[in-house]
């Protein structure tokens, strides 16, 4: 294991200091010069020049580069551009709505996921079967955008049992807390779910077919052990991929569900920051997305590594 | 399955009949779901491009009647600056269409090209493919907003991002198909009969490679009509006040309790179109696999 991983870590480094170097050349490549941007419309020449000595912007590219490594080892971003405060303070604000968003669509994709690859296997009843496949594909095709609506809709403005958006942490009023966080957590789970779901489903129905199945079955082991003791832990390995994979998704679908349930999280912040075109913010932002992301490749590799004995180092 | 062809082709002798068992795509499309599909596309595509006929109003006309409820003169009502709803919607649709048709055309083009490239050297082959995990890899929305932050938003980066999102897609298709049928008896026998290169890919294994691209297209649809709308809905899409089916649905968010008729008709809209598309290309896929 331990071999595995120094094969693995030093490489997933080496992604991420490319990745760092791309979106900060990419984001100096952009028309339009923050300076001049900062000093407003009518400032005199030496306000520009000022600003931008201030901001590095008149060293080589290459020293800022440097520059803004070194800061992002020590956590000191700098003051953001145009929405106002410390770089590092803004993430770290929306960083804990975001994470609370993310676990709890997380559990909920896992959660449903299971059941649903777990009844669409199993369900001997030709209506539940039905019922897992219109929502799976239904969860599939309609946008979050769709269903979140269509979720207020019903349960805050029909219904009136949860808030319709905002944010109250968990961890500081547990009950208020999650009746917030039960809507966009929904919204977010659902395509992912159904994703998860249906490689589960094919996985179980494949591992149901084998012969240590059918040996169990004339051996007079319960249905229930087989499913659970059997063939489940056969069908998983594959299925932590995908779930690995979606992931990420669920990283890109919360900036949109975030912006549908105005969640004050890291995406409200990245559409500010873009909008309001504060580079520094962006840019911080975009290298945490493809830290995070790369880091959930490689604890995927692992899981499976872990789940499956039969993969070898 | 050959006797389902058989019987289909024995019993009905219409020329559509005819044309049916000969080709899996039209069998497919004229299934009870891909029938489906196509009306409710063809109608909302109708109720698009007839959107300066039907609709009294202009979609960016303001005026003193905000949040009027459906009736009257507004039949679906207005928003919150007074603007005709059923114009904004109506005209939402020709927007969505004219981006959708714009960008997934291109993607398809972009696509083909880079899987042509990517099936003639090996170098080519791992640069592309490296290419098109980077952009699988990105979640689209992140894809979005980056792209954004360089361009500013409009109606361009939007197209740009749809095409960008869906160009690997297409390319991987074409070039699964290109790898596959190059090494059929028919490829090989034509390479053997002294075909050049050129010749046996574009007279023999395009024309055998280029089917699946039809159910790509499909599929790109709906998710053209996604991005359109969560880029509307992040802020970043078309400027307004131009409507779009997700920028006109998400300017009805504030007004979800106290207004909830407002955000119907485009909640119905997009979803229909989303549904429509969608339906066309699973009854193509089906026909294909039948």
């Amino acid at each position: 294991m331990s071999a595995y991983l120094l094969r693995r870590v030093p490489s997933a480094l080496l992604v991420l200091l490319l990745a760092s170097f791309v979106i900060f050349l990419i984001l100096r490549l952009i028309p339009g010069d923050p300076a001049t941007t900062l000093a407003g419309p009518d400032a005199p020449p030496g306000t520009v020049e000022a600003i931008r000595a201030q901001l590095g912007l008149d060293q080589p590219v290459l020293t800022q580069y440097l520059d803004w490594l070194g800061s992002l080892l020590t956590g000191d971003l700098g003051p953001s551009y145009t929405i106002g405060g410390d770089v590092a303070e803004l993430i770290g604000n929306g960083f804990g709505a975001t994470v609370e968003l993310a676990v709890g669509a997380l559990l909920l994709v896992v959660a449903l996921g299971l059941a649903l690859g777990i009844l669409g296997a199993t369900a001997r009843s030709r209506p539940v079967r039905a019922a897992v496949r219109i929502l799976t594909t239904t969860a599939l095709s309609v946008p979050p955008f769709v269903t979140g609506v269509v979720l207020v809709l019903t349960f805050a403005v029909a219904l009136r049992w949860l808030p319709a958006g905002g944010h109250l942490s968990v961890l500081e009023a547990p009950d208020l807390g999650a009746q917030y966080l039960l809507l966009p957590s929904v919204c977010l789970s659902l395509p992912s779910a159904a994703v998860l779901g249906r490689y589960l489903k094919d996985g179980l129905e494949r591992a149901l077919d084998e012969d240590y199945v059918r040996t169990a079955t004339a051996l007079g082991v319960s249905r229930r052990r087989i499913v659970w003791r059997h063939a489940l832990p056969n069908a998983l390995p594959p299925a932590v991929t995908v779930l690995g994979m979606q992931t990420g998704h669920l990283l890109g679908g919360a900036i949109l569900v975030e912006a549908i349930f105005a969640w004050p999280g890291l995406g409200q912040l990245a559409q500010q920051g873009v909008v309001l075109r504060d580079y520094p913010v962006v840019q911080a932002l975009l290298l945490l997305l493809v830290a995070v992301f790369v880091a959930t490749q490689l604890l995927t590799d692992i899981a499976y590594a872990w789940l499956d004995p039969r993969i070898r180092w | 399955m050959t006797t389902q062809t058989e019987t289909r082709s024995g019993v009905a002798t219409g020329t559509l009949a005819r044309l049916r068992a000969r080709n899996p795509y039209l069998n497919g499309l004229l299934s009870p779901r891909g029938i489906t599909g196509l009306i409710i596309v063809g109608l909302l595509a109708l109720a698009g491009l007839l959107a300066p006929a039907l609709a009294d109003f202009a979609p960016t006309a303001q005026s003193d009647q905000a949040l009027h409820s459906p009736g009257g003169a507004h039949p679906l009502g207005t928003d919150e600056v007074g603007r005709d709803l059923f114009s904004r919607v109506l005209h939402g649709i020709r927007n969505d269409l004219a981006i959708i048709l714009i960008a997934v055309p291109v993607a398809a083009l972009a696509g083909s090209l880079l899987a042509l490239l990517a099936t003639a050297s090996r170098a080519a082959d791992a640069v592309v493919q490296r290419f098109f995990d980077l952009v699988l890899a990105f979640p689209g929305l992140i894809l979005a907003l980056a792209i954004t932050a360089i361009m500013g938003p409009g109606f361009l980066p939007v197209v740009i991002v749809i095409a960008l999102a869906e160009t690997p897609g297409f390319g991987r298709v074409l070039r699964a198909g290109i790898l596959v049928q190059r090494e059929r008896e028919y490829a090989v026998a034509a390479r053997v009969g002294g075909a050049g290169r050129a010749r046996v890919l574009i007279r023999h294994v395009l024309p055998n490679a280029v089917d699946p691209l039809i159910v790509q297209l499909a599929i790109s649809l709906p998710v053209a009509v996604f991005i359109e709308g969560a880029m509307s809905f992040l802020g970043v899409g078309v400027r307004p006040p131009e409507p779009t089916l997700g920028s006109v649905l998400s300017q009805s968010m504030p007004y979800l309790s106290s207004h909830p008729w407002y955000a119907a008709a485009p909640l119905i809209t997009v979803t229909g179109l989303v549904l429509g598309f969608t339906l066309i290309a699973e009854a193509l896929n089906k026909g294909v696999r039948r």
